[in-house]
């Protein structure tokens, strides 16, 4: 059997990822195009059954019949030609809205949500989801961000903070955010302050945890007596110490707490927004029309990989000393 | 010994400490001058860094009290330094920001530096050049912007050394400072406390307060003997060793000069009688047999 563990070259690294990624992307497109294919050749198959129909029509001689026969011949000539019509179309390009080829996912997806939509043409889905999400989340992480950090290090320099605030906490943390939600719309409604109040207090508890856990563990006793020694007064031992020493791992629980959020906010804009990556989602998911819901979805992702990519640069510069 | 000493700069007055029955120091009592550097050695777990903590302020006696530099000790503070075994150094700083650490706490506020920034700048490129000094002192000016994660454990305890110094605390307490490191990097950090031994001749030589006044616990003799001009026993194996230990062996050690060879032959008679003092369970003696520092000291000054 293969050695656990053992270290691979890094070219292997490398192809092997790009392999996942082209078999995803691959198996997608063998899927969505079969599918397409198969599609056609239904609709050619119609066509033909259509077409065979007319001619069974059109064989018999219309002057024999009485004006009643010849009424409802000449309407189903009409049916035939406009069924020939439509599978003619389908015949040449599928249009499968619940697994649409990359072509269609294209066409219909990301240019339609790119391009100025509506009666008047002035709808821009994309820039308005995506700016009223944003904003959304960072307003909501940001105040979460700063209670946590104030209630966290508190939590980890003084005794009795630490005790009056450690039971609500770890009980807000067990309750999934989601089942609150109800409790947010009616007690703070549906605005934009609903968003930021509920992501705030959704990772709140966890943040707050983590950095209180931070604050007590990964700063030493003795590095807190020796700062006294230093002649630090105890806002420079909570500035200068404490929160330096935890600002890595402080960057890294806000990065893993933009997945939790995002489930919150976009599951929230499902239920009652107008606006908003959550919103678009269900519209769409009504229709059955993938073709916007998967180019969202993708959009989505990249942006998580970004946001993740970036609070990393960012703990680097900030934090050189760290390591990675 | 209850009239203080000129120069005192650490008083220990009837110290006693226990953890719940656990009775570990008894009724210690202890005078430092200014210019001593002061090996404490002791059995295992017979409470050396308890009575540093004590010292320090962080753990307060529970019987007794502590005069550091005139004042008693409630809570740590600049006069008393501290360079622990490890977790020293502030991984988020540079050596020389670490060295520069204590002057911009001791000598600003956090408002100040907020709202005085451009001063500040200037007051802090003067700290850094004065960390540079003391780092180049303790010859590691090379080693001036690598975090702690980068250094060696003997680079490290030297930067704590410099980070200590900086304050120019009364007192010095190390524990056990060189117990984790090899054999060559000992003898270095040891040459390093002979080379402020011979700062403090020079300063007595020249009528002044000498600058540098050290307790240090170590588990060598050998090294006691060397880096100090007087060595503590602090041991329970003595009359009254179940209430805990206190002092049992209180004299002078001989002074070496930095560039003066390692002849440890010499430290055999003090070696055996230490041991005999010290580190033998079965010694029921009274504690103040070999506690004789002040005395001989007094008869050589007397007038
Ligand atoms: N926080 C504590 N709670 C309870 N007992 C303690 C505590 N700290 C120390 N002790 C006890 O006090 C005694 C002295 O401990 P201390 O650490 O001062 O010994 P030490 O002389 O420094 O030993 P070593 O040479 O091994 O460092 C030991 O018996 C130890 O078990
Ligand atoms: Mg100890």
């Amino acid at each position: 059997m293969l050695m656990v563990r053992k270290s691979i070259p890094k070219a292997w690294q490398f192809s092997l990822g790009i392999a996942s990624i082209l078999l995803l992307v691959g198996g997608y497109t063998v899927f969505s195009h079969g599918r397409a294919v198969r599609q056609k050749e239904v609709a050619a198959q119609q066509l033909d059954n259509v077409r065979n129909l007319l001619s069974e029509v059109l064989a018999t001689p219309a002057d024999e019949l009485d004006p009643a026969s010849l009424a409802k011949r000449q309407s189903k000539i009409h049916d035939y030609e406009a069924q020939i019509t439509r599978f003619e179309q389908e015949s040449q390009t599928a249009i499968d809205r619940t697994v649409p080829t990359w072509s269609s996912l294209y066409h219909d997806g990301l240019l339609r949500v790119l391009s100025p939509q509506g009666l008047k043409k002035d709808e821009y889905w994309l820039a308005e989801d995506a700016w009223a999400t944003f904003i959304r989340l960072i307003s909501g992480l940001g105040v979460g961000v700063a209670l946590s950090l104030i209630i966290g290090i508190l939590m980890g320099a003084y005794a009795s903070i630490e005790s009056f605030f450690l039971p609500p906490l770890s009980f807000l943390a067990k309750i999934p955010p989601t089942a609150m939600m109800a409790i947010f719309f009616i007690l703070v409604g549906t605005s934009y302050q609903m968003y930021v109040t509920m992501i705030a207090f959704g990772v709140l508890p966890t943040l707050a945890q983590s950095i209180y856990q931070s604050a007590k563990k990964d700063v030493p006793e003795n590095l807190i007596f020796k700062a006294y020694t230093l002649g630090a007064s105890s806002l420079e031992l909570i500035w200068n110490v404490i929160y330096k020493q935890i600002l890595p791992r402080l960057i890294d629980a806000v990065r893993l707490q933009i997945g939790p959020a995002m489930v919150m906010l976009v599951a929230a804009e499902w239920m009652v927004s107008s606006a908003g990556f959550g919103y678009r989602l269900r519209l769409f998911y009504q229709r059955t029309d993938m073709t916007v819901i998967f180019v969202y979805v993708l959009i989505l992702g990249v942006a998580g990989l970004v946001a993740d990519y970036l609070l990393t640069l960012l703990r680097r510069k900030l934090c050189p000393w760290f390591g990675d | 010994m209850s009239n203080t000493r000129p120069n005192c700069v650490l008083h220990c007055q009837g110290v006693s400490h226990w953890f719940g029955s656990n009775r570990v120091l008894n009724n210690i009592n202890l005078e430092i001058t200014a210019g001593q550097i002061v090996a404490v050695v002791g059995p295992s777990g017979c409470g050396k860094s308890t009575l540093l903590r004590a010292i320090l302020g962080t753990h307060p006696p529970k019987a007794g009290q502590i005069i550091a530099n005139g004042h008693p000790v409630t809570r740590p503070n600049r006069d008393v330094g501290i360079v622990y075994q490890n977790y020293s150094l502030f991984d988020f700083l540079t050596a020389r920001d670490n060295v520069a650490f204590g002057l911009m706490l001791d000598q600003t506020t956090l408002p100040e530096r907020l709202f005085g920034y451009f001063q500040w700048r200037k007051l802090r490129s003067q700290h850094r050049q004065q960390a540079l000094d003391l780092l180049e002192k303790v010859q590691l000016s090379k080693a001036a912007n690598l975090y702690p994660h980068e250094m060696s454990g003997g680079m490290r305890q030297r930067v704590a050394i410099a980070q200590a110094l900086i304050m120019e605390p009364k007192i010095l307490l190390l524990d056990e400072p060189f117990g984790a490191l090899d054999e060559a990097t000992r003898e270095e950090l040891q040459l390093m406390l002979l080379r402020l031994y011979d700062e403090n001749l020079q300063a007595k030589a020249a009528g002044q307060t000498p600058p540098y006044t050290i307790l240090i616990v170590t588990h060598e003799l050998n090294e006691a003997l060397y880096v100090s001009d007087r060595v503590i026993g602090l041991s329970q194996y003595h009359q009254d060793g179940a209430n805990g230990a206190t002092i049992v062996y209180d004299k002078q050690a001989p002074v070496f000069k930095a560039g003066d060879a390692r002849d440890f032959e010499q430290f055999e008679t003090q070696k055996d009688e230490l041991r005999k003092a010290v580190f033998t369970p079965s010694a029921t003696r009274h504690h103040s047999e070999f506690v004789t520092f002040w005395n001989e000291h007094d008869k050589a000054f007397a007038p």
